[in-house]
């Protein structure tokens, strides 16, 4: 890179239309997913326009893909680059101006959190009855199939296999297990039917799948919605085959074979993480304003039981006080049985604190800099009287 | 003019490194497979699931046999029962150690047919399917009280041995199945009062 082509780099990288540009296209893609919700839902409109690098639109009849719009992870990192560049070009390295270097450094901070949340951040749930005790959390959308060894009378070995390898692998390795998975077919979303006459033989010829018909349906969008998976699976083990099953979480309990006297269950789930502690819910409470059905106050009375610490205490999670442990939030998100079912949202960000952080950075340098302003006006002043 | 120069270009370098770091921590989210080994608890299965879900995803269990074709049975000396649940009509505990598990199963119809159902059976302990001359041969018929039922007794292969023995009769227009499941020991043990079981299978009295 020669001096003249790197100066002009920065030239651009630092000028404040740039700046501008970016904020226009963010306005742009905010109005777009908003409007886009409508079709795709909350969650898929902000994975389109807000949480990718560049916006693709399928072409109609054809599998492509093409790129139309710049994403709002690339708007941001462009934004990002533009705002530490100026502030290395233009200012200066001087007590007067410590509040707007602190106000910057806030506002880089703020976009920092945005693309931490974007990759870290895992959003799960707990729906737990009253009464009940649970050791893990799942994912409301993502699948897996759970493949597990409950052979042991006290405890079950669970191997959770992502959908995302279902999708993309042709036979899957289970570590720790002799079993590897061939997958014969993937369905992102399904109808499940009883398998007619004349609609020829079942990919799977174990369990009820044999007389279970699939049909493939497009996704589902609406965030009261869920995709019904489906998989045809062959269990292999020691070079011995299991059979072709049929697992979706639209069918009951799991299905079982066994090999070398140890029973196995395959059944597709929502997608789980076990916990090192235990919830139990003792009481869920909805409260209604007296005399009418107008809603107050939601809360859950749970149980926290951590036997690595030696804890185990009462919290009450409600509307606004959401439960912090182990790195997790709970939030009281829904209910549901008539009140004895409770869900709570469960949100693990490790860049969490970034945006008050970030807040508290940008407040406190408007307000130093509007102090050191009003100071030296003063002092000019002062020395404008005393003269 | 040349330091600041350097200098900007030293900035434009590390803001590069920081953004790509950020850039590949997103893009190398690959879900692996997870492990975990869990205490075995009683659930709900309600409770595993948002309603939304639930609604959607609640399969109704089989229904019972008709008016009519409802069986009784006399349990071996030792054995318990406790009621079915989801797809099993009764479960039976043989008073014998070690891993066994007694089910009986009733569908409506045929239920796919007993070719299909046995292959399903021999794949549940890693055996390959077999056809009808086969199947023909591996079958030994059984009289009981409520109809002669098909009988069929199959070891796995491997160091450690399943073996599975299993009946199946048609009752008035239902199949019922009842299957025996476990490790070979404690199956071979039990082999004698699970023929006596069978035997034992006779038309409800109330009809």
């Amino acid at each position: 890179m020669t001096p003249r082509i790197s100066a002009r780099a920065w030239d651009a990288l630092t000028s404040l239309k740039l700046t501008l540009v970016c904020l226009a296209l963010l306005m742009v893609l905010v109005v777009a997913c908003t409007l886009a919700q409508v079709e795709l839902g909350t969650f898929g409109a902000v994975s389109v326009y807000i949480r990718s690098f560049l916006v693709w639109w399928p072409v109609p009849g054809t599998a492509a893909k093409l790129p139309v719009f710049p994403g709002g992870g690339l708007v941001g990192l462009v934004l990002t680059l533009n705002l530490v560049a100026a502030q290395a070009k233009r200012m200066e390295l001087s007590w007067r101006k410590t509040g707007l270097w602190i106000v910057h450094a806030g506002l880089i901070l703020l976009f920092v959190g945005e693309f931490v949340t974007g990759a870290f951040q895992v959003e799960t749930q707990l729906s737990i009855e009253e009464g009940q005790t649970l050791s893990y959390v799942e994912s409301p959308r993502r699948m897996e199939l759970a493949l597990v060894d409950t052979t042991d009378p006290a405890h079950d070995e669970v191997y959770g296999i992502p959908e995302s390898r279902l999708a993309a692998s042709k036979v899957i390795e289970v570590a720790g297990t002799p079993i590897s998975i061939r997958v014969k077919g993937f369905f992102q979303n399904a109808e499940l039917t009883r398998r007619e006459q004349g609609q020829g033989a079942s990919p799977a010829d174990r369990g009820v799948g044999a007389d279970v018909g699939v049909r493939q349906l497009p996704p589902v969008s609406g965030d009261n919605e869920i995709d019904l998976r489906a998989a045809y699976v062959e269990p292999i083990a020691n070079g011995r085959s299991y059979g072709t099953w049929l697992v979706s979480n639209g069918l009951g309990a799991p299905q079982s074979f066994l090999h070398e006297g140890r029973t196995w269950t395959l059944s597709m789930r929502r997608r789980r993480e076990y916990l090192a502690y235990t919830l139990r819910l003792k009481q869920f409470r909805h409260d209604r304003y007296p005399g009418t059905d107008i809603p107050k106050n939601f809360s859950s009375l749970v149980q926290i039981d951590n036997p690595a610490r030696g804890e185990q205490r009462d919290v009450l999670i409600s509307m606004n006080q959401p439960l912090r442990y182990g790195g997790k939030a709970f939030y009281q998100a829904s209910f549901g049985k008539n009140d004895t079912l409770s869900v709570l949202q469960v949100v693990e960000n490790p860049g969490w604190l970034l945006p008050y952080v970030s807040c508290i950075l940008v407040g406190a340098g408007l307000i130093l800099h509007f102090m050191l302003a009003l100071f030296r006006s003063l002092k000019r002043t002062g020395a404008l009287v005393t003269r | 003019m040349r330091t600041s120069t350097q200098r900007a270009i030293t900035v434009q370098l590390l803001v590069v490194v920081l953004a790509s770091v950020l850039f590949l921590a997103a893009a190398c989210g690959r879900e692996e497979i997870t492990h975990a080994r869990v205490k075995k608890a009683p659930e709900t299965s309600a409770g595993q699931m948002s309603p939304t879900a639930m609604a959607r995803e609640k399969v109704p269990a089989p229904p019972a046999p008709s008016n009519g074709g409802e069986l009784q049975w006399t349990l071996p000396k030792g054995w318990t029962e406790t009621a079915g649940s989801g797809m099993r009509y009764a479960t039976l505990k043989p008073a014998v150690p070690g891993r066994i598990d007694v089910s009986v199963i009733v569908l409506p119809g045929p239920a796919g047919g007993e070719l299909a159902n046995v292959n399903r059976w021999r794949g549940q302990i890693g055996l390959g399917p077999i056809d009808e001359q086969a199947l023909a041969t591996a079958r030994t018929a059984l009289e009981t009280r409520a109809g002669t039922f098909s009988v069929y007794d199959f070891s796995s292969e491997g160091d450690n041995k399943s073996r599975l023995v299993a009946g199946l009769g048609v009752v008035e227009g239902s199949t019922w199945f009842v299957k025996m499941l476990g490790d070979a020991g404690p199956v071979a043990a039990a082999r004698t009062d699970f023929t006596r079981f069978l035997q034992s299978l006779r038309r409800d009295a109330a009809n």
